[in-house]
This record gives structure tokens, C-alpha cells and sequence, in this order.
């Protein structure tokens, strides 16, 4: 009998699972030491968490307000994945939705009833704005989008901290680097919890069901996973990765607006709290399922909820940002793991 | 003429931080790897660089301590890349992450500190006397010097003068001819990957200790990923990249220039212009010489990991 370590093409579901499990207990494991070694008690934090956050409906809703603009992200990096294009510029479509969705609230004036549906129209098209030049050039010149998506995120920054701080500023004078409170709320759906939140999941099912039972969908996947044979099938790659890259920036921009008009109210500097760099988390984690884009963001808006309780204790977005990376590290390691296996072979012969 | 000496002096200044993070990029992705994580450990230089001096006055050893910290994360990312072989954009931009909240949450206690000491330009005899550029080219710190002229020449000697650059490459475009010829693939991937990490991280330092010269959170602002851009811009060369840093010190100073004489465009626009100057400057040469395409094109096995035993 010798033990042989083999490594398999396509990780086996169950293993790819576990491997996560304990990618995600090894990074809090890691974070938990390190918070240990800086004087800070990890077992005292997390319990404060956890009562914090699961032992009221507050907590809860706190979560449920984070988690509308995680699933938006998280949908908008997946969906790009599933043709193999990296959209790490979620975090920039976001503020452009953002920021679409304010023009349109403060200088457009309507009835509610319809202010809202165009303002969600405006968001998602400036996230589809935002990503043009990447899709374009990816399309045309195969200028890598991962690259130019990310560094629009910056100029998308500058941009809403321009407007926030200079032309729309609060022309009452009480709220500094913000504009005016928006006219038009989307109503609240479960305590603070806008009616965002069945939004996002209801897209979420939406796209999922086009990619995965339309021929349109079963085109995308094909040429994600194997351009070459997408192009000898005839499938037109280019049309499909042009389509699904822009469909990708216009859900971080509804993410965008939904946040705009649901929870803050103003646009701001930092209104984006780095959803769209944690929504590269929850598409990594949701391994290109739906359902797994909603689990992922579940996770990361509770992560995300405990750097926000833990502020007063020294900890940071700037904290969660860390530990997330972590995370990020183990379930990339995690999952090349799982692809082995060992086995036990009889030597030839025997 | 002031403008053009100011703007020449202020570039070259500028362009310092990209050139050595970019040398650092060619170094990892001439041997196959994609390094990401460059943001992040540029992040964690600047918190070393300033945390030394605010503790011991000496920049030097501020500079050093950076590289030796980019050099662990370095090992620590080469490890899950080259050895586990786990998803490079995926570890590149955990190590972003982890480099960029690390560094900020050390950093809230140094938050807005001058650095208290600082690499000082050095004003080299007769030669910054020279009218018009004789003060840009030759009144400046230690570093500029070092990663203009020494490290750049160094690194394209090694890299097209000698056998050991021979293999390197090797092992970037061909890893499974590179091993077969008895090239040790993963140690020099590894090695070269953790060398090119350290220069990201001394670099990061450079920001805060000849720069800027201060910390605080987002100081980095997405120099690392300019860095990681005009390395494709450069065609994986060492002597391009510095150029193409210098290139983009310039649009950076433009911005400050801007800023100092009151142009009439607001602040926030200007600060763009790296941005938005990167984003053309990776487009349009693809667009405008198909030729070029060809012989600035990126290492075969780029962002593959090896496997010697699965086919």
C-alpha cells in the first residue's frame, strides 16, 4: 500500500466547502491572536458581538441594513466572474449609482411614487457609465478590466467628495461635507430595514435564474469557463462579455442607489463603507451561486456590523478591512487545497 | 523656467515611489507571478518607515526596516502562491487588504505626525549648479539616486546580461521547459517574488520618509496600483518602468502645480489626473502600435501556477 497525494481537476463541492469552514475559523483564529497580542481581549470582543448583534431585533436590523448593499456588490463581482472578468471597480460603479441617483433626487423634482423608479434607473446607469471604458477596452483591446475598473474607484471618490464638499453642498449650513437630505425615501420594510433589502434578494434570484436557465445564461457560463470553445461554438464572446460586464457595473450602481435612498439620505464622502471591495469577498465566497452570493453577504455584513459595534474599543473599519483580507487569503489557499486527495494505491504488481 | 525646474524636481520626486514599487512588480512578474497585494504593502512600508523614526531619528533605518517587512509578507504571499499555488488575484488582493487595514490601524497614533526625520536632498557640487535642471536632477535625496540610476541598471543587467537573468525569464515564460533544463523554478519564484515585495514595501516608505513626508490613512492612495499598471505600460522592463514612473511623477506634479497656482480647475480634478492618466496611458499604446504589442507583451506563464506533476 503507498499513500498517494493527487490533485484533481475540479474540487469536489464537499471538500471546497469544508475547506472554507475552516479558511474562515483560521483567519478569525489569526485576527483573534493578533487583537490578543495588542493588549485587546478576542473572547470578551467577540462575545460583545454577538450579544450586540444577535441578542436584540436592533442588532439584527443593523445587519439587515448592511447586508442590502453586500448582496448588490457581491452579485455585481460574481456576475462578472461567470464570463471571467474580474470587476474590482464595484466599490467606483457604486459611488457613480450613488451619485446618479442624488442628481436625479435633488434636481428633478416629482411625485415619490415615480422619483424613486427613476432614480433606480439612474443609479443603474451611472454604475453601467462607470464601467464603459473598462468593458470597452477589455472588449476591443484586451486592456485587463481588473486594472482600470480599480483605479476609476478613486476617481469616483474624488468625484462624490467634490459634490458633496463644493457644488451641492447642504445649502442649510447644518451637515458639513454632505449634499441636502434627499426628498424621496424608500419606505422601510422591517424596522429600519428599507424595502432595499427583498430588492436586492429578489435580484439576486433574478439574475441567477437568467444565467442559469436561459440560453443567453448558458452562453455566459460556457464563455466563462472556456473562451475558446465558446468562440469555435459560435457563440458571439465579445457581444456577452461586453453585456455582462455593463449588467455587472449597473447592479454596483443600484447597490448605489439603494444605499443613497434607503439609508443614508445624503450623498457623502465615505458613504460607500468599501461595500464594493468587500463585495469582491462575498462573490469569492459565493463560488458562483446565488444563493452563496447571499450567504457570503450575510457573513460580511455581520463582519462588518462588528468592526461598527467594536468602534469604541479601538477597532476600525480599517480592522474589519484587515481581518477580511485574511479571510480572503485562507479561502483562496483553502480552495487550491481541496483539490487534492489522497489515495492509497496497491503498488503495481501486487 | 522656475515652473518647468519646480515641475522636473517635483516629478522625479513623484515618480520615485512608482519606480521602486514598479521595479519590485517586474521583479514578481518577470518569474510568472501577478503581485496584487503591492497597495497593501506599500501601506505597510509607510506605517514602518514613520513608526522607526518617530522611535529612532535614523530614515535609513526606517527604509531598511520597510524592506524587511515587505520581505515577511513577501515569503508570507510567495508561500501560498508559488508553493500552495492558491489563486494569485485573490492573495494579491487579500494581501492588499491585509496591508492596508494593518497599516491604518497602527497607524491612528501617527496620524498627521511629520515624519521627525526625513531622507534630506543632497546637493551634489557643480553639477547642481547647472542652470534649469542642474537643481532638479542633482538636489535630491539619497533614494532618488538609487532608484533612477543603481537598481534599475543593476536589475536589466541581471535580468538581459547573464545567465542567472537567462533562467529567470525562463521561468516566467516556460516554467515546464525551465525545469526540465534543471532550473529550480519555485525557489527562484519565490525569491523573486519576496524581493519584489520588499522593494514595494521600501517604496512605501520612500512616500513617508522623502515624499510626503508624513502618515496618514490612504496615503498610498492607489500608487500601488499605478505602479502595478505602468509595469504593463513598461513591458516588463526595468529601465521603461523607470521611465514610465518619472512619466507619471509628471502627471502627479501637474496636479500639485496645479494646486499651488491656482489654476482654475478644483482640487478633486486634479488629483484625478494619475488616474485617469493611467487608465489612457494602458489603452491607447494598445490601440495605437499593433507591433509593439508583441515585444512589450507580458511573460507567457504569467499569473500560472506551476505544477511539475499534474498534467
Amino acid at each position: 500500500m503507498a499513500i498517494r497525494i493527487q490533485r484533481i481537476p475540479s474540487a469536489p463541492p464537499a471538500a471546497a466547502l469544508a475547506a472554507r469552514a475552516v479558511a474562515i475559523v483560521l483567519a478569525l483564529l489569526v485576527a483573534g491572536l493578533v487583537l490578543a497580542a495588542s493588549g485587546a481581549d478576542p473572547l470578551r470582543l467577540a462575545s460583545q458581538v454577538l450579544g450586540a448583534t444577535f441578542g436584540s431585533s436592533f442588532g439584527l436590523e443593523d445587519v439587515g441594513l448592511l447586508v442590502t448593499p453586500l448582496i448588490l456588490t457581491g452579485l455585481s463581482v460574481a456576475v462578472a466572474l461567470k464570463i471571467g472578468a474580474w470587476n474590482i471597480g464595484a466599490e467606483g460603479q457604486f459611488y457613480a449609482g450613488a451619485f446618479a441617483a442624488t442628481a436625479v433626487a435633488l434636481f428633478v423634482p416629482g411625485p415619490t411614487v415615480l422619483m424613486l423608479p427613476l432614480m433606480f434607473l439612474a443609479g443603474a446607469l451611472g454604475g453601467l457609465v462607470w464601467i464603459l471604458v473598462p468593458t470597452l477596452a477589455r472588449a476591443y483591446a484586451d486592456v485587463s478590466e481588473l486594472i482600470t475598473t480599480l483605479l476609476l474607484n478613486f476617481v469616483a471618490t474624488l468625484m462624490v467628495y467634490y459634490v458633496s464638499t463644493g457644488p451641492w453642498l447642504d445649502p442649510s449650513g447644518h451637515a458639513l461635507a454632505t449634499t441636502a437630505r434627499l426628498p424621496h425615501d424608500i419606505p422601510e420594510f422591517w424596522g429600519i430595514v428599507h424595502w432595499g433589502f427583498p430588492l436586492a434578494i429578489l435580484l439576486t434570484v433574478l439574475v441567477a435564474a437568467v444565467l442559469n436557465f436561459t440560453r443567453w445564461g448558458y452562453e455566459v457560463r460556457i464563455a466563462g469557463s472556456n473562451p475558446q470553445a465558446a468562440r469555435y461554438a459560435g457563440m458571439p464572446f465579445r457581444r456577452r462579455l461586453i453585456v455582462v460586464m455593463l449588467l455587472s457595473g449597473a447592479i454596483a450602481g443600484v447597490a448605489g442607489m439603494l444605499e443613497v435612498a434607503g439609508t443614508v439620505h445624503r450623498l457623502q464622502g465615505g458613504i460607500s463603507n468599501n461595500f464594493g471591495y468587500l463585495g469582491i469577498m462575498v462573490a469569492v465566497l459565493a463560488r458562483g451561486s446565488a444563493l452563496g452570493v447571499l450567504a457570503g453577504a450575510a457573513l460580511m455584513a455581520v463582519i462588518l456590523n462588528s468592526g461598527i459595534i467594536l468602534q469604541t474599543q479601538g477597532i476600525t473599519v480599517s480592522t474589519v478591512l484587515a481581518i477580511t483580507g485574511l479571510i480572503l487569503f485562507f479561502t483562496a489557499i483553502g480552495d487550491e487545497l481541496a483539490h487534492y486527495r489522497v489515495t492509497r494505491t496497491k503498488p503495481v504488481g501486487a | 523656467m522656475d515652473l518647468i525646474a519646480g515641475l522636473l524636481q517635483t516629478s522625479i520626486l513623484a515618480g520615485g515611489v512608482l519606480a521602486l514599487a514598479a521595479l519590485g512588480e517586474v521583479l514578481a512578474e518577470r518569474v510568472g507571478v501577478v503581485n496584487l497585494g503591492v497597495e497593501g504593502l506599500m501601506a505597510l512600508g509607510a506605517i514602518t518607515g514613520i513608526a522607526t523614526v518617530v522611535a529612532v531619528p535614523s530614515p535609513t533605518l526606517g527604509f531598511l526596516l520597510a524592506l524587511l517587512v515587505g520581505l515577511l509578507f513577501g515569503m508570507i504571499f510567495a508561500t501560498a502562491t508559488v508553493h500552495v499555488r492558491a489563486n494569485q488575484i485573490l492573495c494579491g488582493l487579500a494581501l492588499t487588504l491585509i496591508g492596508t487595514g494593518l497599516a491604518a490601524t497602527i497607524g491612528k497614533a501617527y496620524s498627521g505626525m511629520p515624519a521627525p526625520a526625513t531622507f534630506a536632498p543632497i546637493a551634489i557640487p557643480i553639477l547642481s549648479d547647472i542652470p534649469l535642471v542642474g537643481r532638479a536632477l542633482f538636489t535630491q535625496n539619497i533614494l532618488v539616486y538609487l532608484i533612477y540610476i543603481v537598481l534599475p541598471f543593476a536589475l536589466h543587467h541581471l535580468m538581459f546580461r547573464t545567465r542567472h537573468g537567462l533562467d529567470l525569464r525562463a521561468v516566467g515564460e516556460n516554467p515546464a521547459a525551465a525545469d526540465a533544463a534543471g532550473i529550480p523554478v519555485q525557489k527562484i519564484r519565490f525569491w523573486y517574488v519576496s524581493a519584489g515585495a520588499a522593494l514595494a514595501a521600501g517604496s512605501g516608505a520612500y512616500l513617508t520618509l522623502a515624499f510626503v513626508p508624513s502618515w496618514s490613512e490612504g496615503v498610498v492612495a492607489g500608487r500601488g496600483w499605478i505602479a502595478v499598471s505602468l509595469v504593463i505600460f513598461a513591458g516588463y522592463r526595468p529601465l521603461n518602468a523607470v521611465l514610465a514612473a518619472l512619466l507619471f511623477g509628471l502627471i502627479t506634479s501637474l496636479g500639485f502645480v496645479g494646486q499651488a497656482r491656482n489654476w482654475p480647475i478644483a482640487a478633486p480634478f486634479l488629483s484625478m489626473l494619475p488616474y485617469l492618466g493611467t487608465i489612457a496611458l494602458i489603452i491607447v499604446p494598445v490601440l495605437a502600435w499593433h507591433k509593439v504589442r508583441r515585444l512589450m507583451a507580458a511573460p507567457a506563464a504569467l499569473g500560472e501556477p506551476y505544477y511539475r506533476d499534474v498534467r
